[in-house]
């Protein structure tokens, strides 16, 4: 399977997509599964549009997850895997992740988690911390993060895993775990801007691995770490798992595809 | 002859199903109907009524004055009376107090009778609605409580009864639609019922996603993975989906949504009815993008077009919009007239899943790759203008206008959707003539003709500032000055648009 394409890469020399998009290509051609089809949003995440030889839609700013919802609901043969922003999905497209949760469609979301707006050249996100200062924010972000675990613990989602961009092999490993998932599965990946928000660059060494299935316990993981500051240990790995139903498996429209 | 009934009461005293029995009777005796709706936004309580117009020929509207009150509250008699013709009668709750949640079926077996339709029909009509000695009973009583008035004979006609909703439905069905996605919003909640009820038995899917941001990217999904994909919405939704309308601009993946309007700005006037997002339909989404926008007068009318719209959209992977409003969607009109031929819908794209195939937001070359480079971009721009000059050749094969009266008279109505059944009453036993616009994008070159033709022309709309009346002058350069303009949220009654048609037209 030839993922590459011819296009000039456009990301900044040593953008941490770079890695997220390797660990993707590793994740996709362990799976041996064909048909993948990929949505992205608006962004340098969403890039990745144009360097992976698969099908997909080069979707809106924030509606990553209702164009992946539609593609599955379109044709739930097609694997679908969505590409997505922090400013995508915690700011402009908030209400479709914690939608995504109660449907349980079978897809894959990587939401790529530079903690700040990269493209429009960076201002401050939901998961952004305190006192990031931005061109638009020169008094300093006074908001607290969003923690993007809890949400989605409470959101129902049914895989749950957290990725640092630069440990290419585990978030590939991940990510083929989270594409074989029967539901919905969610991937947050850490990633750094060399550009903007430089101040949270270099987590790596905060982080360490886990592989947990049990709720009580994800809780506790998802609060080691609230996006705010360089304290405390960063939890990656899978956070939380568990078997539901599907969309797919409920719709009798949708049991034997179209 | 033409016989009109009000039926009034508290939400939840269920008018419509004596509306509903009344008809079902009538049209089985070959007598036509037309059932207005006006109930506020609420769910128990208030005050709702129906106006219920028998003719022995086709009828589409409803007057200001009424030869009947059936009343099953006070409230009914306080409102309407002064709608009540000087020989008007009123059928009053008061002496079927007793049958409680029957008194509706009572007030439907008074009605009946007077009508001079033999019981039999009423309570053959009762056990297939009901079927419940109480039911029957109450029909029975009420029937015995009147003398009848009028003699209906059976005439030989073979009639339906189906609301604007129903016909969007079966339009979207015999187009073989796979997907139907909306979120809840009257008055286009009909068509999302009507789809949800049949979705099984005629294989579909209707999926209420979170919004209707949701709504319109789901359905630019589903389209691209190659299921025949239609939306639905009314004002606020639309507006949420114009961003959704300009993607689809770009990425060329098919869509089909209908837009029924309801008075806005903001909230409006939810359960009432108007003409002014034809603005919007036309325009909503930004850069600039080919699309149809058909508005279809009559539930034929919506059937046929319905289905244009899939198959201009699967031809041309393009948008189209099918505008209706709270009239034409919630009123029960009745007819004897069969719908055109279906057309078959052919998909006329590349699938993923069997090869590479990329849509995108972005300006981008022939593999779906992104492009900034001003050639490819400006070939893109002019391709999206081709494309609906293509569009507009096609559509020369439907009828996007139609003419009715008088073809030789010099005085011409023009009107488009929901207004069609009212003007074509009004005019009736005139020498006017009705110009009929259907295809509001793309425009039929005969419009400019016929006005040239005419000596005078009125515009109706039931709008503030006339928009049909403003694209018309865009398209042909030619102000029409004389309006007649409806903006109360209600529709035109008969007897009231005959007179001021009268007066523009002297
Ligand atoms: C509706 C809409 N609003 C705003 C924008 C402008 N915009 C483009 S990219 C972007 C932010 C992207 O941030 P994020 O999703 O975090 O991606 P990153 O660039 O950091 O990878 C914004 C706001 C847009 N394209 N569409
Ligand atoms: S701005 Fe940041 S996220 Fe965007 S390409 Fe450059 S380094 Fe990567």
């Amino acid at each position: 399977m030839n993922l590459d394409t011819k296009n000039e890469i456009t990301w900044c020399p040593g953008c941490s997509n770079f890695m997220i998009l390797n660990s993707v290509k590793k994740a996709i051609k362990k799976s041996k599964i064909k048909n993948f089809t990929m949505v992205t949003g608006i962004g340098c995440h969403a890039k990745i549009f144009d360097y992976l030889n698969i099908s997909g839609i080069y979707g809106l700013h924030g509606r990553v997850l209702p164009t992946m919802l539609g593609i599955k609901i379109g044709n739930p043969k097609l694997n679908v895997i969505g590409f997505a922003g922090d400013g995508d999905t915690y700011s402009e497209g908030l209400s479709h992740f914690i939608s995504a949760g109660r449907y349980n469609s079978n897809m894959t979301l990587l939401v790529h988690d530079n903690q700040s707006f990269s493209l429009t050249t960076g201002q401050v996100t939901p998961t952004s911390q305190q006192g990031f200062k931005a061109k638009s924010e020169p008094l300093g972000n006074f908001n607290t993060p969003l923690n993007p675990l809890k949400l989605a613990l409470s959101s129902g989602i049914t895989f749950i895993a957290r990725c640092d961009s630069k440990d290419i092999d585990h978030t590939a490993k991940i990510i083929e775990q989270a594409i074989k998932h029967k539901g919905f599965a969610f991937v947050e990946i850490i990633q750094t801007c060399l550009i903007f928000n430089k101040e949270m660059n270099n987590l790596s060494k905060y982080t360490y691995k886990v592989n947990n299935s049990n709720m009580k316990k994800a809780i506790i993981l998802a609060d080691k770490w609230n996006y705010n500051s360089k304290k405390g240990k960063i939890p990656i790995g899978i956070i939380y798992k568990e078997k539901r139903k599907t969309l797919e498996e409920n719709w009798p429209q949708l049991k034997n595809g179209r | 002859m033409k016989v009109s009934v009000l039926i009034g009461g508290k939400a939840g005293q269920g008018i419509n199903k004596v509306s509903q029995i009344i008809s079902d009777v009538l049209i089985k005796q070959g007598h036509f109907t037309f059932n207005y709706r006006d109930y506020p936004s609420l769910i128990r309580g208030g005050h709702n009524f129906n106006i219920l117009s028998i003719s022995n020929t086709r009828i589409g509207s409803h007057e200001s004055k009424v030869d009947f009150i059936l009343a099953m509250d006070k409230n009914t008699i306080k409102i309407h009376k002064k709608e009540l013709k000087k020989e008007g009668i009123i059928i009053s709750y008061e002496k079927f107090k007793d049958l409680g949640i029957n008194l509706n079926i009572a007030l439907a077996g008074a009605f009946t009778k007077i009508l001079g339709i033999e019981k039999k029909y009423l309570i053959k009509e009762i056990k297939k609605e009901l079927n419940n000695p109480e039911s029957i009973k109450a029909a029975e009583k009420g029937f015995n409580s009147q003398e009848v008035k009028f003699n209906l004979k059976k005439q030989n006609n073979k009639i339906k009864i189906i609301s604007g909703s129903q016909a969007v439905a079966q339009g979207a069905i015999n187009s073989k639609i796979n997907r139907y996605f909306a979120y809840p919003m009257t008055p286009a909640t009909g068509v999302m019922n009507e789809l949800a009820e049949k979705q099984i038995k005629n294989k579909f899917m209707v999926f209420q996603p979170e919004n209707e941001i949701a709504v319109v990217n789901a359905a630019l999904g589903s389209s691209f993975a190659g299921a025949n994909t239609m939306i639905g919405t009314s004002g606020g939704g639309f507006d949420l989906m114009s961003e959704g309308l300009s993607f689809q601009g770009i990425s060329e993946i098919p869509l089909v949504v209908y837009l029924s309007s309801r008075p806005g700005p903001g909230t409006g006037v939810p359960t009432y009815s108007t003409q002014s997002d034809l603005n919007i339909a036309l325009r909503a989404g930004h850069g600039e993008f080919p699309r149809v926008v058909i508005a279809p007068g009559d539930p034929k009318e919506a059937i046929e077009k319905t289905n244009e719209a899939f198959y201009l959209t699967n031809k041309f992977n393009c948008l189209s919009i099918l505008l209706s409003d709270k009239h034409l969607a919630e009123s029960e009109f009745s007819t004897n007239k069969k719908p055109n031929k279906i057309l078959k819908v052919i998909a006329n794209k590349k699938l993923p899943g069997k090869s590479i195939v990329k849509a995108s937001s972005y300006e981008h070359d022939k593999f779906g790759n992104t492009t900034e480079d001003p050639k490819i971009i400006k070939k893109n721009q002019e391709n999206r203008l081709k494309k609906y000059s293509q569009i507009k050749t096609e559509a020369k094969k439907f009828e996007m206008i139609k003419i009715y009266g008088k073809r030789t008279s010099k005085k011409l109505i023009i009107g488009w959707g929901s207004t069609k059944g009212v003007i074509l009453d009004a005019i009736e036993n005139t020498d006017y003539k009705f110009l009929q616009i259907l295809y509001l994008m793309p425009m039929s070159n005969e419009i400019k003709k016929e006005i040239k033709k005419a000596k005078k022309v009125v515009l109706v709309e039931n709008n503030l500032t006339g928009q049909l009346g403003r694209i018309i002058r865009e398209k042909t350069g030619i102000e029409i000055k004389n309006r007649i303009l409806r903006y109360d949220s209600r529709p035109f009654l008969c007897d009231e648009l005959r007179k001021e048609i009268r007066n523009k037209l002297k």
